[in-house]
């Protein structure tokens, strides 16, 4: 608080010396200008700085209310290049608004990075939309108010946009998601030390079933990815899953099949799946084309699969990762041949097929818990247990947000919005 | 076996057979109800309503021949709109296999409005790479696509005049059946680049894009056939998605049925096991 | 070699991860230029995994015909038409039409590729219908209010529906509008906290199965 009042002081002395300079030492005609056409009085307090916390090309500019601030009056902003305005009717109007309108509180800023008090105007004027502004180049920028013929302008100030290293605004995400971070870690330390508490997930309670039954029958097992790539968390997971189910057929030595959409994915399946039956001490039962690529096409893909599922009957299905309009396609056949079908995915959209054609569906972030339940690694659980303190907090959150919010609505205060901006998604 | 539990195991095969039969009669005996518009689809259209002439309008047709049914007429019917307000329009696709697909729907309606490729329109291609070309053309439009579909360098072309990046877009409208789609736009453009972004998607995916829709992420949504079909009536040009209403309306008809179906005769089991039950002890 | 197989990747995993992370929130053109040129790369990655998908798909389907195993001949339909597909892309150009007269490779595309792929997506309706059929049951009183709402949103969804109650269309947006949308944001919470805490635990090292599986 203390450097943003030094910061506003200089500011203001800035300012104060720029307007005797411009006054004493700019060009007289310009002023002569001012004084002879304005009978609305100028804007007050204009200040103008670069943009905070972008990516530069962007300047803001801030002024006082007046008492004409009305519909019918407009505010104009005005910009040239340099530091001196030889000329003030020469300036380039760059935009124009009525004067009941840009009002800081108005503004996405959280009151942390707030320039000024909500009352004020503002006006953040951005490269491209009514003019180049170039970074590192010195700007002289103004305000007029223009009644009918009057028009009142203020004094000209200077201001060079540049790009900043830090996005201040969202320094709350940033605090929140280490918050988060520490949450799980703490939670993976207290793992470690003591035993946690996991629910049944009767999904993951059937993949041994599963995997029981597809041996019995001498048939195979086919697991499916998802549609997504390596960069996606549910293929991720998927990919994980795969490595426990692997584990499981290699030691009840079961025939797997795992088709694939992304090459890459493939890949590092195929090295899942090899370190599973390497683990399970059974190294010379891995096949390497158990994971094969078909194609990234979603239908072509889709289609495969379903003949695969008609022709080898696999006894147990199971479809983890992202899915698209393919799901139904594929359960919906994977149901026609009898097979036992456990799904999980974080594609909320074909949950409702999932959970209409499979025996077994892991819901959202189920997902990313199955690694856990099936491993029941410190790691793996405890990072469960931090997810669910995350929840609980956002749960909290929301429900004391919901009571400020409608506290400030009902009393028209302001103060609840000092929380509210903490939990803000500012860009 | 009795009666009901012989209907419960129905070859479903049957159940095909009537879907068929209910898209197929509407469609050759149309009926042509009414249809009301939805808040979600007038938003694009006031959206786009509401731009100047010369604005830039952003279409991305990011879908597959596959859902060609439900996304084609949503595409013509936007490009329609975009052209008769005038709007500079920039189409192009994250898909691959929809990019011959998306020229034809370009073409075509652009021959029917008068309108000429790199004057009034272009049409980029498609560039490799899914959601990280959104990211490439938020930096620089002509590094994402140096060239258009027909080999054209769009540096210089009169209708990308004074367009940098994605920053420059008045409007953007994904028309997406998967990823990347919708939500990569809204992740990877919007919210990095800061232009107003529209949605269209397939039936089914509609759903999912309600939450993007009521956070303002999104601005508008068009929802399968059914949103294309209220776009057509908003526009004015009564097209395929008005002419597939009455077949949806009566295959609707027809599932709900067999879902009533299934469940009157899911009761007459469960009664009948009471029954016996009672009987038995 | 497990230098090269384990500690280098992890390593460079900690690395990117944390300064993609820190890139979030640096809104500098630099910082942005960093994005756009590891994207670039990924494209590249990309598309030289391509080649290991094609190597792995021939692969399979050569090895189904020499064993002559049970439909070798679709293995075989397989090769024909990816090397005449190819063949003939490479012949047009990649191009569809060329001067408004269409291409080889665009009858292809217009009269192969678009009513294949048209028709497995109509499929869908078909499926939707039987699955409908064979599950949606009132077992419990959760799946009669689930059963309920299905009836509304698809009697809402048509003018049909409108047309024979009028009520349905509203009641159709508001479930789809409220229920539906904050029941997907529950969901989605759930989704990205466990996105977040996965995406945690392979950049500190924690999580590495990706890379293999085993613990070394």
């Amino acid at each position: 608080m203390k450097a943003q009042g030094l910061r506003q002081y200089i500011t203001r002395a800035v300012l104060a010396l720029a307007i005797v300079m411009l006054g004493w030492h700019g060009s007289a005609q310009a002023q002569t200008d001012v004084q002879t056409k304005k009978t609305l009085s100028p804007p007050q307090d204009v200040r103008a700085f670069d943009t905070p916390s972008d990516g530069g090309s962007s300047l803001t500019v801030i002024w006082s209310p007046a008492p004409y601030d009305s519909a019918a009056t407009r505010y104009q902003i005005l910009l040239s290049e340099g530091t001196t305005v030889p000329d003030l009717a020469a300036m380039k109007v760059v935009a124009e608004f009525p004067a009941n309108q840009h009002y800081v509180r108005e503004s996405k800023w959280p009151w942390w990075t707030r320039p000024a008090t909500g009352e004020q105007h503002q006006y953040t004027l951005r490269n491209g939309k009514g003019g180049e502004l170039k970074d590192g180049t010195v700007y002289s920028i103004t305000v007029a108010a223009v009644l009918n013929d009057d028009r009142g302008i203020a004094t000209p100030v200077q201001a060079t946009p540049q790009p900043n290293w830090m996005n201040w605004n969202q320094v709350n995400n940033l605090l929140l998601a280490l918050l988060f971070g520490g949450i799980v870690f703490y939670s993976i330390s207290t793992a470690r030390k003591r035993e946690i508490f996991l629910r049944r997930i009767p999904g993951l309670d059937a993949v041994d079933e599963a995997i029981g039954r597809a041996t019995e029958l001498g048939k195979p097992i086919l697991y499916l990815t998802g549609a997504h790539d390596m960069s996606d968390p549910s293929t991720i997971a998927a990919a994980v899953i795969l490595g426990r189910v692997a584990k499981r057929t290699a030691a009840y030595e079961t025939d797997l099949l795992v088709p694939h959409r992304d090459p890459i994915t493939m890949a590092v399946c195929q090295e899942i799946t090899k370190q599973a039956y390497l683990e399970a001490g059974k190294p010379d039962l891995y096949k390497e084309d158990s994971n094969f690529f078909i194609t990234s096409d979603q239908f072509s893909y889709t289609a495969a699969v379903d003949g695969i599922m008609l022709r080898k009957k696999p006894a147990a299905n199971f479809f983890m990762g992202a899915y698209f309009a393919e799901a139904l396609l594929l359960t919906e056949t994977g149901a026609s041949t009898g097979a036992i079908q456990i799904a999980g995915t974080d594609s909320d959209h074909q949950l409702p097929f999932f959970v209409t054609t499979c025996d077994y569906t892991l819901i959202g972030e189920e997902l990313y818990a199955a690694s856990a339940y099936l491993s029941r690694e410190p790691v793996q659980v405890g990072t469960l247990r931090g997810q669910d303190i995350g929840k609980a907090l956002i749960l909290g959150i929301l429900g004391v947000g919901t009571i400020l919010a409608t506290l400030g609505v009902m009393l028209d205060v302001q103060w609840p919005q000092l929380f509210l901006d903490v939990f803000k998604d500012v860009k | 076996m009795s009666f009901a539990e012989r209907m419960l195991k129905i070859d479903r095969r049957i159940i095909f057979l009537v879907i068929g039969l209910c898209t197929l009669f509407p469609l050759l005996y149309p009926v042509g109800l009414p249809i009301k518009i939805s808040p979600e689809v007038r938003g694009v259209y006031d959206y786009i309503e509401s731009l100047p002439e010369g604005s830039v309008f952003l279409l991305s047709l990011d879908f597959d021949p596959a859902s060609k049914p439900e996304l084609y007429p949503q595409s013509i019917s936007l490009l329609r709109h975009a052209f008769r307000k005038n709007l500079r329009v920039i189409a192009m696709t994250l898909w691959v296999s929809g990019t011959g697909m998306a020229d034809q729907v370009i073409t075509q309606v652009a021959r029917e409005m008068g309108k000429e490729s790199g004057k009034d329109y272009v049409f980029l291609g498609w560039s490799p790479g899914g959601s990280a070309v959104i990211i490439n053309m938020g930096q620089d439009l002509y590094g994402a696509f140096p060239a258009d579909y027909n080999g054209k360098p769009t540096k210089g072309l009169p209708v990308l005049q004074g367009i940098t990046n994605l920053r420059d877009v008045n409007y953007a409208v994904s028309l997406g059946a998967g990823n990347p789609g919708v939500e990569a736009w809204y992740v990877f453009g919007k919210d990095k680049y800061k232009f107003e972004l529209g949605g269209g998607c397939t039936g089914v995916m509609a759903p999912g894009l309600y939450p993007l829709l009521r956070s303002g992420q999104i601005n508008g949504l068009i929802g399968g056939l059914r949103g294309a079909a209220e776009y057509e009536t908003l526009i004015g040009q009564k097209g395929r998605a008005i002419a597939g209403m009455d077949a949806q309306s009566a295959t609707h008809l027809a599932i709900i049925v067999l879902v009533i179906m299934c469940n009157l005769f899911y009761f007459s089991l469960r009664k009948q096991a009471k029954q016996q039950g009672h009987s038995g002890a | 070699m497990i230098f090269l197989r384990r500690q280098v990747p992890l390593l460079i995993t900690l690395i990117t991860g944390l300064v993609f992370a820190a890139q979030y929130y640096v809104p500098h053109p630099a910082s942005e230029q960093m994005l756009t040129s590891v994207t670039k790369w990924l494209q590249i990655i990309g598309g030289f995994a391509l080649v290991l998908g094609v190597s792995s798909l021939f692969h399979v389907h050569a090895m189904k015909i020499r064993r002559k195993e049970a439909g070798w001949g679709y293995s075989f339909v397989l090769y024909v038409s990816m090397l005449g597909t190819i063949a003939v892309g490479l012949w047009s150009n990649g191009k569809e039409a060329i001067d408004g007269t269409m291409t080889a490779f665009g009858w292809i595309y217009n009269f192969m590729m678009v009513p294949l792929q048209g028709t497995m997506f109509a499929i869908l309706a078909f499926f939707i219908a039987s699955a409908a059929y064979r599950s949606f049951r009132a077992r419990s009183r959760e799946a009669a209010v689930l059963l309920i709402a299905a009836v509304i949103v698809m009697m809402g969804r048509v003018p049909l529906g409108e047309y024979l109650i009028p009520l349905s269309g509203d009641l159709s947006q508001w479930i789809l509008n409220v229920l539906n949308a904050s029941v997907r944001r529950a969901i989605l919470i759930g989704v990205s906290l466990g996105t977040v805490a996965l995406s945690i635990k392979i950049i500190f090292g924690m999580e590495r199965s990706y890379l293999g599986g085993g613990k070394e």
